[in-house]
């Protein structure tokens, strides 16, 4: 789901990180959707060495995925391979993620793992040789073991992976099938082909045996990476006038392993962390363990990025876990199948075994709903909140009357504040002609709303991000002052400020739950 | 309302005008007529009509209703009639208003029971208020239910399925069931991240813009919210 706020605030990062140019060739590919490099330089109209060169950041900061297709050449003709650049959205938001992901990397890992952690935040993508000389330039006393230690502790916990291949080649569709639509990144139609884009993606990727595997010998290293680079052995490519731009761009040249983060681990722990959160405030507390023990469990059996159901895991196994659970020892078998049914478990139960699967992407949904009936509650007041959760507890279309009676609302308050919700794209209405009579039925449509709501979401994390370089553009005479001189009046502003500061960063990272919660979860 | 004769052939004292609009006015039985429609179906003049409603409301054969779906326009209704409920708007309306009153009454006096027996069904409910008697009016098990459904839309309840055990051992297993909503939620609603920061409850977000009228830095919603913070 890429909305054009979530496009203005990934520009605004980008831009604020790595300068305007990549923003404005990032804002590019984001709006137009996957382009050739020629194509990029005709929309963006900068010179080619500069979109070349912003292209390399972006790779190298994995925001931008290339990948090689072959392009059906004018009659007579020979076809030829054209490189394309993908932009990654996800990857972009996830910067703004990143003091979240370092405190789960130090509160588990410590210190050391963290180091190593913040320069591949910072530099995108780096080999091991590469780590190992800058901890030499920051840490006075580097130990080579040590880091290579740190490092397959971040590599084991998954928190780091091996980088997807620079430029997979996707071979042309076989007649028989039925051509894959291009540039749809962004259609929300899940059908069963899937998008060049993907196809890219997952060509891409390195095998799951090799991603978080670290070879000792660099010899292998380098034929794994051949071989996962050329995924369709047979193809010959084709380089004729594109091979030095391919060149330029291939950020691979050394054939050394390149590590990057695996955001999907952090995303995955994340949703854990915010649904225990949910449950722990919607249920209580006992469910709360009961449910991260569920988790723990079901940890390697999660292949999906987005939420789904936990497979059938037995009531023992449950039990087992629990205990180890903080405040989980006291709990008996009664109340842990007490808490599986409060959180809506399926069952099974064969014979002497039963078996438990929770319903993860229900506790999303719940969370969702509440997140956006707080925002209705707050901008529409409390007629409004009873209305939509009326609507999006039945589900279906209401007419006007009938819901005026359901939530005991004025009939004329009724329609005011459907009109209001309807304006602002929260409600979807159809008009119903009965003979001379016309009804109004309202609906909630959930997919466009969770779009809607994402993307005012998106508006006010870029809007919290703004306030905060205003005021720091503002205290910008007070922070220039040394410390000793920031008494009285000076001093109060000082404080200030800085508590200013606290309310809007603590604010953004809320809301980033939030946008999680829509997007990521 | 059961179906009458067609009304009596001479009542007596009834000009031909004013039996033409209380016949047209009885046709329409308990869903009342419109002055204007009166005019229409008997095609007399504005005067003729106004007239003749005035005698007939002073006989005591019509009555003046206020119809909830319009409340500006007057409606009439023979005397032997009552409003239909699309008239009224339905029990919860008193004189075309909504009883909020009573509704409020209500839902307190539930809530209180609720807190008493934490989980409670429908039928617990109303025979509590039955008992009690602490409505002076016969209510039903359905306008009860439409409380207590409104309570649950306040997430002040939520409905359940009995699992029979704990607090649940006196409701038969997978009965609908109402309970006081635990954790955080009893303690008031949780608001959202979203809405915790003024664009959540912003009326103008949608012409919200870096460089523009309304623009983050120069926002009032903002000074304000991060002023009464401190």
């Amino acid at each position: 789901m890429v909305t054009p706020h979530g496009i203005q605030l990934a520009a605004y990062l980008i831009s604020s990180s790595y300068g305007d140019l990549c923003s404005k060739v990032c804002e590019c590919l984001l709006r137009r959707g996957t382009l050739t490099l020629a194509h990029v330089i005709r929309y963006t109209e900068l010179t080619r060495e500069n979109v070349i060169n912003c292209l390399r950041v972006l790779i190298h900061q994995n925001c931008v995925q290339a990948f090689a297709i072959q392009q059906e050449g004018a009659y007579g003709v020979a076809p030829r391979i054209v490189t394309q650049y993908m932009p990654l959205f996800d990857n972009i938001i996830h910067k703004l993620r990143a003091p979240k992901f370092m405190q789960i990397v130090s509160e588990e890992l410590g210190n050391d793992c963290l180091e190593i952690f913040q320069a591949l935040i910072q530099h995108g993508r780096l080999s091991i040789n590469q780590i190992i000389d800058r901890n030499k330039q920051t840490a006075d006393s580097s130990n080579v073991d040590v880091v290579r230690e740190s490092f397959n502790k971040l590599l084991n916990s998954r928190f780091v992976e091996r980088c997807p291949a620079p430029e997979p080649f996707l071979p042309p569709p076989s007649e028989d099938e039925p051509t894959t639509k291009k540039r749809g990144a962004k259609s929300k139609i899940a059908e069963v082909p899937k998008t060049t884009e993907q196809l890219a993606l997952s060509a891409a990727a390195p095998m799951e045996s090799m991603r978080f595997l670290m070879e000792m010998d660099d010899h292998s290293e380098e034929r794994i990476e051949e071989s996962s680079n050329s995924t369709t052995p047979g193809v010959k490519r084709k380089r004729d006038d594109l091979t030095s731009e391919e060149d330029m761009l291939d950020v691979n040249e050394k054939k050394e392993v390149l590590w990057r983060v695996n955001f999907e681990e952090f995303v995955r722990r994340l949703r854990h962390k915010a649904c225990i959160s949910y449950v722990k405030s919607r249920i209580n507390d006992e469910a709360g363990i009961v449910l991260s023990a569920v988790l723990e469990l079901n940890k390697f059996s999660e292949t999906r990025q987005k939420a789904e159901n936990s497979g059938y895991l037995s009531i023992n196994a449950i039990y087992d876990e629990v205990i180890k659970k903080d405040g989980g020892l006291g709990m008996d078998f009664e109340r842990v199948r007490l808490s599986l049914e409060q959180l809506g478990c399926q069952t099974i139960e064969n014979g002497i075994d039963e078996s438990y699967s929770i319903d993860l992407k229900g506790i999303i949904e719940m969370a969702q709903n509440e997140e956006v009936e707080s925002v209705i509650m707050k901008r529409y007041g409390r007629e409004a909140y009873r209305i939509f959760r009326l609507l999006s507890k039945t589900g279906r279309v209401l007419e006007t009357d009938k819901i005026s009676d359901t939530a005991f609302v004025e009939k004329n308050d009724t329609l005011k504040i459907l009109f209001k919700l309807w304006k602002d794209n929260y409600l979807h209405m159809e008009k119903v002609g009965v003979g001379k009579l016309t009804f109004l039925m309202w609906r909630i449509n959930k997919e466009p709303l969770s779009v809607h709501v994402l993307d005012e979401m998106y508006h006010a994390v870029l809007n919290l991000r703004l306030r905060i370089t205003h005021e720091q553009d503002q205290g910008k005479e007070i922070l220039s002052f040394p410390r000793e001189k920031l008494v009285g009046e000076l001093g109060k502003k000082y404080k200030l400020l800085g508590k200013v500061r606290v309310i809007l960063e603590s604010s953004l990272m809320n809301l980033d739950e939030a946008i999680m919660l829509f997007h990521d979860f | 309302m059961s179906k009458r004769k067609r009304p009596e052939k001479d009542q007596p004292g009834l000009v031909d005008s004013e039996h033409a609009i209380l016949n047209a006015i009885k046709a329409r039985k308990d869903n009342g007529i419109w002055v204007r429609d009166i005019k229409l179906e008997t095609k007399l003049t504005d005067h003729v009509v106004t007239k003749s409603i005035k005698s007939l409301l002073a006989k005591n054969l019509i009555k003046e209703v206020v119809n909830i779906q319009n409340k500006g326009k007057k409606h009439y209704m023979a005397t032997e009639f009552k409003p239909s409920k699309e008239m009224t708007g339905g029990d919860w309306y008193v004189d075309g208003n909504l009883d909020k009153e009573l509704i409020n009454v209500l839902k307190q006096l539930c809530m209180r029971f609720m807190r008493a027996q934490k989980v409670a069904t429908l039928e617990g409910v109303h025979t509590d208020l039955k008992k009690n008697r602490v409505v002076t009016f016969e209510i039903s098990s359905q306008q009860v239910a439409e409380i207590l459904n409104s309570m649950v839309l306040d997430n002040d309840i939520i409905e359940v399925k009995s699992t029979g055990l704990g607090d649940y051992h006196s409701i038969p297993i997978g009965a609908t069931c109402y309970r006081i909503a635990s954790g955080i939620a009893a303690r008031g609603l949780r608001v959202g991240a979203f809405a915790s920061i003024p664009c959540g409850a912003c009326p103008r977000i949608s012409i919200c813009a870096p460089v523009g009228v309304i623009s983050p830095s120069t926002c009032v919603y903002y000074t304000k919210w991060l002023d009464i913070d401190f």
